[in-house]
C-alpha cells in the first residue's frame, strides 16, 4: 500500500517539476456496497470500486484540478493540468494550501464493513424488527444497507503526507403500516461492532404503528419536539451555513455574526470528524489535520468552517475542513442537554412531535426563510401525550429564528444519516423548539 | 473507453448462464469553471471512465462497476453482480418486459465543437458575465457563476444482442445572485443547459437573462407589496408551469415510485393500485396535457435510446386532464404488464439505470398571454419561483413567487412580494382553465436514486391560468 502513497507523491513531484507552485494529490481506493430493498424484498445489490487520484495545483495563484484514474496517463495528465494553469486566471484571494508536516491520528476504520458475507441477513433483520414492532407482517418496508471502505493517500508539496482509512455502514429503513402512515429508522456507524440493524427496524415500525389513520394537520404555531432524524436535517442546514464559502456568497444567516448570539444558550454545535462517525477522517483535502471545531458555543457563533484559503481571507487559521474550494462540515454534533425524552414530552401542552423531513428549500438563504416537509410520523401532543397522527403539513419558518427558539435538548443522542436529507452525518438529540410555524395546502 | 473489455465482460457474464446481462460503459470528458464574486476559484478538467454490469439471475438483480479497465476487474465485477443476483432470494422474481434488440450508433451534433473552444474563451464567458452584471448600477452583492461542458461517450451491449454507441456533448451553467438594496437581500438562481455544441451560448442569452434577473430582484426589493391572502386567479409563467409539471406530474408518474421501489428515499406516489388515482382517472382539467419527451432537439434531457437500449419517444403523462401513461423501464413495465417507454437513465457507469424524466412540459394551447390576462379582475401573475417543494407522494406542493405582479382588470400592476401557492396536485391542475401558445423551457438537474443521481432535464410549458386558487 505504501507503493500507492509513493505513486501519489510522484504525481506531486511531477507537478512541481513542471513549475507548479503548489501541488496536492489524493488517491482514493474505494469499495462501496449497497443493497436496496422495497416491498419487503431485495430489489438489487450493487458494488462499485473506484480507483481515483484527485490532483490540484496552483501556478501564480491560478488554481486548477483534475482527476487521474488508476494511475493511467499520469505524465500526460499532470502536464495537461499545468498547461491549463498557465492559461487560467489568477485568483487574487488564493491563500495557499496547508503547510507543515503533520502527525495524524491513527485511523480506526473497520475493514470488515465491505466484506459482510450475507448483507441480505442485515436487511431481513431490520425488516423483521419493523414487522414485529408494527405488529403486522403486512407492514411494507424499503430502504438500503450501505457500506464503504476507502483507502486514502495524500501528498502535498507543502508538507503534508498521510494515509487514512475510512469506513462506514448505514442501514436506513422506512416502514409503512398504511399508505399514508410510515416511520423511518436509521442505524449508522463506522464499524460493525455494535451495529444493530434491528434498532432501525424497531424505530421505523414503532413510528409506523403510531402513525396509523392520520388526519390532515392544522395550521398554526406550535411547540415542536424534533426526533434525532429530523434534527439531523436541521444540523445539516446550519452546518452548510457555517461554511466560509456560504458566508462569502450569502447563502447563510451567519454573515457578519461571528461573536454574536445566533442561538439560544442551550445550543453548542460542533463539527467532529470522530472515529465513531460515518464521516470519520484524520485529514482534510489539503492534508490539514481534521479536528473538532466548536461552531456555536452556548448560543454564540465562534467560527466559520475554513480551508487554508478561506481562512486567510477571514484572517484566521484553517479549521481542517477543506474542500479545496468549498470548506464543509464533516460530522455535526449538538451537545447533549439535560432533559429526558419523557420530560421533554411532558413539557408540551399542545405541540407536535415531528420524526423526519425532506425537501428543504429556501426563499432566501441570507434571511433564512425556508420550508421543509415533515414526513413519516407527525404527531399531535396534548398535555405531554401523543393524541393524534397527522399528515399533509409543512414547516415554514426561519433558520435563524429556529436556532434561537430551541428550549430543550435531550441527554440521549443518536448518530443519524439518511440519503441527502440528513447529511452530513450527525450526532443528534431530541430537540424541543417553541413557536414553530406550520402551514398546509389549501 | 475500451469496447473490447466491455464485450469481454458481457461474454464472461453469458458464460455464467444468467437470464440476462448488460454492460454499459461511459467515458465523460468534463471541463468545469467556478467563479465567486468575480474571482475564478477553480478550473477543472477531467475524464471519468468506467463500466458496469447488471445481471438478472434466479429472479434477482445484481450490479457492479469499476473504473479499472482490465479483464481481471471485469471478471471480478461479473462475479460480484452474479452473486448478488442469485442470493437475493426474492419471493417474486424480477423480470424485464420483452423488447427488440437494437444495433445502432447515435450522436448529438455540434454546430460549434466544444472541444475546439479554448480555456481562455471559457473563462471569458464567466468574466464577461460578471463584468456586465456588476456594471448595471445594481448592488449584486454576491455572485456564484459556474459553467461546464461534458462530452459523454457510451457503449451498451446486452445478452439479447443490442449494441448501442452514443456521443452526447452537453453545456451547462448555473448562476446564483444576491441583490441588496436598502440593506434588504433578495436572491435568485438560474440554470442553463443544452445538448449540442458551443452554439448554446448564443441561444441562451445568458448575460441578458442574468442581468434581467438582477433588475427584477432590485424592483422586488424596492416596489413589491404583499397581497391579502385569499382565493384569486393566478397565472403561472412557463418557469412555474414547468416546475409544477415536473414535480406534480412527472415524478408521481414514475412507475418505480408507484410500485414502491423508491419508498424510503424519493418516496411513493399519490397514484397506487387500488387508490383513488390510476390510469384513466381524472387529475386535472381538460386544458391540461403534460408530456415527457426525450426527443426534443438540443434539449438538456435529450437522448435517442435510454440506458436499457430502448428507443426514446414522447410520453403523454396527463392527457386532457386524465392520467394516461406512466414512465417505465423494463422492470416496472414487466410488473405492470406493459412495455418500456424508454425512461431508464443512469448518470454514470457506476450507477444503476432507474426510471427518470427527460423533458417534462405542458403542451401549448391557443391563447395569447394577453388573452389569459384580459378577463382577470384581481389576481397574481407568478412569472418565476424561489422556494418550492412537494411531499413525497407528490400531492402537497408549494411555490413561492420570485418575479410576480398584481393583476388588476387584465393589466399587470406592481410587483408582489413572495406570493405563495400551497396546494394539492389535484386542485392545481383542476384549476387550470386556459393555456397560452408559447412553450418555454428551463434546464434543471433532477434528483433521485440512492446514491443520488442528478440527471439533466428540461421543464417547461406555456403560461397557464388557474381560477380561484388560494394565494397568500
Amino acid at each position: 500500500m505504501s507503493e500507492i502513497l509513493a505513486k501519489t507523491e510522484q504525481i506531486v513531484k511531477k507537478g512541481k517539476g513542471l513549475g507548479a507552485d503548489e501541488v496536492v494529490a489524493q488517491t482514493t481506493f474505494g469499495r462501496y456496497r449497497q443493497t436496496r430493498f422495497s416491498n419487503n424484498q431485495i430489489d438489487i445489490s450493487v458494488a462499485w470500486n473506484d480507483y481515483v487520484t484527485q490532483v490540484a495545483l496552483t501556478w501564480k495563484k491560478r488554481f486548477v484540478a483534475t482527476q487521474l484514474r488508476d494511475f493511467q496517463n499520469v505524465d500526460q495528465g499532470v502536464k495537461r493540468l499545468f498547461q491549463l494553469a498557465k492559461v487560467s486566471k489568477e485568483n487574487p484571494q488564493w491563500g495557499g494550501l496547508a503547510k507543515g508536516e503533520f502527525r495524524y491520528q491513527k485511523s480506526k476504520a473497520d475493514k470488515t464493513v465491505v466484506n459482510i458475507r450475507n448483507p441480505a441477513e442485515y436487511v431481513f433483520e431490520a425488516i423483521e424488527a419493523a414487522h414485529e414492532e408494527a405488529g403486522s407482517r403486512q407492514t411494507n418496508t424499503g430502504g438500503i444497507l450501505f457500506s464503504k471502505l476507502e483507502d486514502v493517500y495524500l501528498a502535498s508539496s507543502e508538507g503534508p503526507v498521510g494515509k487514512d482509512q475510512r469506513s462506514a455502514i448505514e442501514l436506513s429503513i422506512r416502514a409503512f403500516s398504511d399508505k399514508e402512515a410510515s416511520g423511518h429508522g436509521v442505524e449508522c456507524s463506522s464499524t460493525l461492532k455494535g451495529f444493530d440493524p434491528s434498532r432501525a427496524g424497531q424505530k421505523a415500525g414503532e413510528i409506523a404503528k403510531q402513525a396509523k389513520t392520520p388526519k390532515p394537520g392544522v395550521e398554526g404555531r406550535y411547540d415542536v419536539i424534533f426526533d434525532p432524524l429530523f434534527t439531523g436535517s436541521l444540523l445539516g442546514m446550519w452546518g452548510f451555513m457555517a461554511s466560509a464559502y456560504s458566508i462569502m456568497v450569502q447563502m447563510s444567516v451567519f454573515v457578519n455574526k461571528l461573536g454574536q448570539k445566533v442561538a439560544s444558550d442551550t445550543v453548542t454545535l460542533r463539527d467532529v470528524p470522530a472515529s465513531y462517525s460515518m464521516a470519520n477522517r484524520v485529514f482534510d483535502d489539503e492534508g490539514a489535520p481534521a479536528k473538532e471545531n466548536v461552531i456555536i458555543s452556548k448560543g454564540i457563533l465562534k467560527t466559520y468552517l475554513h480551508n487554508t484559503s478561506t481562512a486567510k481571507i477571514f484572517k484566521t487559521e484553517t479549521t481542517g475542513n477543506a474542500g479545496l474550494v468549498v470548506p464543509s462540515a464533516w460530522n455535526l454534533e449538538i451537545d447533549a442537554g439535560d432533559m429526558d425524552k419523557e420530560e421533554m414530552f411532558s413539557e408540551v401542552r399542545r405541540g407536535l412531535y415531528l420524526t423526519n423531513t425532506w425537501y428543504t428549500r429556501f426563499q432566501n438563504y441570507a434571511t433564512g426563510d425556508f420550508s421543509t416537509i415533515p414526513r413519516d410520523g407527525i404527531f399531535l401532543i396534548e398535555n405531554g401525550e401523543i393524541t393524534q397522527s397527522w399528515k399533509d403539513i409543512r414547516l415554514s419558518d426561519n433558520a435563524l429564528k429556529m436556532l434561537n427558539n430551541i428550549v430543550g435538548i435531550s441527554k440521549e443522542r443518536q448518530q443519524v444519516h439518511w440519503w441527502n436529507e440528513a447529511d452530513p452525518p450527525s450526532l443528534s438529540p431530541y430537540v424541543l423548539m417553541k413557536d414553530v410555524q406550520i402551514t398546509r395546502p389549501k | 473507453m475500451d469496447k473490447d473489455i466491455a464485450d469481454f465482460t458481457l461474454k464472461y457474464a453469458e458464460s455464467k448462464k444468467v437470464d440476462y446481462a448488460e454492460v454499459r460503459a461511459h467515458s465523460t470528458e468534463y471541463e468545469e469553471l467556478a467563479m465567486k464574486n468575480g474571482v475564478l476559484d477553480a478550473y477543472a478538467q477531467m475524464i471519468d471512465s468506467g463500466f458496469c454490469v447488471r445481471i438478472l439471475a434466479k429472479g434477482g438483480l445484481g450490479f457492479a462497476s469499476t473504473n479499472r479497465w482490465t479483464k481481471e476487474e471485469a471478471r471480478d465485477i461479473v462475479d460480484i453482480a452474479c452473486k448478488y443476483a442469485t442470493t437475493a432470494k426474492r419471493k417474486d422474481s424480477i423480470t424485464f418486459a420483452e423488447e427488440k434488440s437494437v444495433k445502432i450508433s447515435w450522436k448529438v451534433n455540434e454546430k460549434k465543437k466544444i472541444l475546439n473552444v479554448t480555456p481562455e474563451t471559457r473563462i471569458e464567458t464567466l468574466t464577461d458575465l460578471d463584468k456586465e452584471l456588476t456594471s448595471q448600477g445594481i448592488n449584486v452583492a454576491s455572485r456564484i457563476l459556474q459553467f461546464g461542458t461534458n462530452i459523454t461517450e457510451k457503449y451498451f451491449v446486452n445478452t439479447e444482442g443490442s449494441v448501442i454507441s452514443s456521443y452526447v456533448p452537453r453545456i451547462n451553467a448555473y448562476n446564483f445572485i444576491t441583490v441588496v438594496e436598502n440593506g434588504k437581500p433578495e436572491q435568485a438562481y438560474r440554470q442553463f443547459g443544452y445538448a449540442g455544441g458551443w452554439e448554446a451560448l448564443t441561444e441562451w442569452k445568458m448575460n441578458e437573462q442574468t442581468i434581467k434577473e438582477a433588475k427584477v430582484l432590485q424592483r422586488v426589493i424596492k416596489e413589491s407589496k404583499s397581497i391579502k391572502p385569499g382565493k384569486m386567479d393566478l397565472i403561472c409563467g412557463p418557469e412555474v408551469t414547468g416546475i409544477a409539471a415536473h414535480e406534480s406530474c412527472g415524478h408521481p408518474m414514475e412507475a418505480d415510485r408507484i410500485s414502491g421501489r423508491e419508498m424510503s428515499q424519493a418516496g411513493r406516489s399519490f397514484i397506487y393500485p387500488g387508490g383513488p388515482f390510476w390510469l384513466k382517472t381524472k387529475i386535472g382539467s381538460p386544458a391540461v396535457t403534460i408530456v415527457d419527451d426525450p426527443t426534443v432537439k438540443n434539449s438538456y434531457g435529450y437522448y435517442e435510446y435510454d440506458d436499457e437500449g430502448i428507443k426514446a419517444r414522447r410520453r403523454y403523462l396527463y392527457k386532457r386532464g386524465i392520467i394516461n401513461e406512466f414512465l417505465h423501464n423494463r422492470e416496472t413495465a414487466a410488473k405492470m404488464n406493459t412495455r418500456s417507454n424508454g425512461s431508464s437513465r443512469a448518470i454514470s457507469y457506476d450507477r444503476e439505470a432507474i426510471v427518470r424524466m427527460a423533458n417534462t412540459f405542458v403542451e401549448p394551447g391557443d391563447m395569447t398571454e394577453e388573452e389569459l390576462l384580459e378577463d382577470i379582475k384581481e389576481g397574481v401573475y407568478m412569472r418565476s419561483f424561489t422556494e418550492w417543494n412537494i411531499d413525497d407522494k407528490r400531492f402537497n406542493q408549494r411555490y413561492v413567487g420570485r418575479e410576480a405582479y398584481w393583476i388588476e382588470n387584465g393589466e399587470l400592476k406592481h410587483p408582489v412580494a413572495r406570493p405563495v401557492i400551497e396546494t394539492t396536485t389535484q386542485i392545481f391542475w383542476t384549476a387550470v382553465d386556459a393555456v397560452s401558445k408559447k412553450v418555454e423551457y428551463d434546464a434543471a438537474t433532477c434528483g433521485k436514486g440512492d446514491p443520488m443521481q442528478g440527471v439533466p432535464v428540461y421543464m417547461g410549458g406555456p403560461s397557464i391560468r388557474l381560477r380561484e386558487v388560494y394565494v397568500k
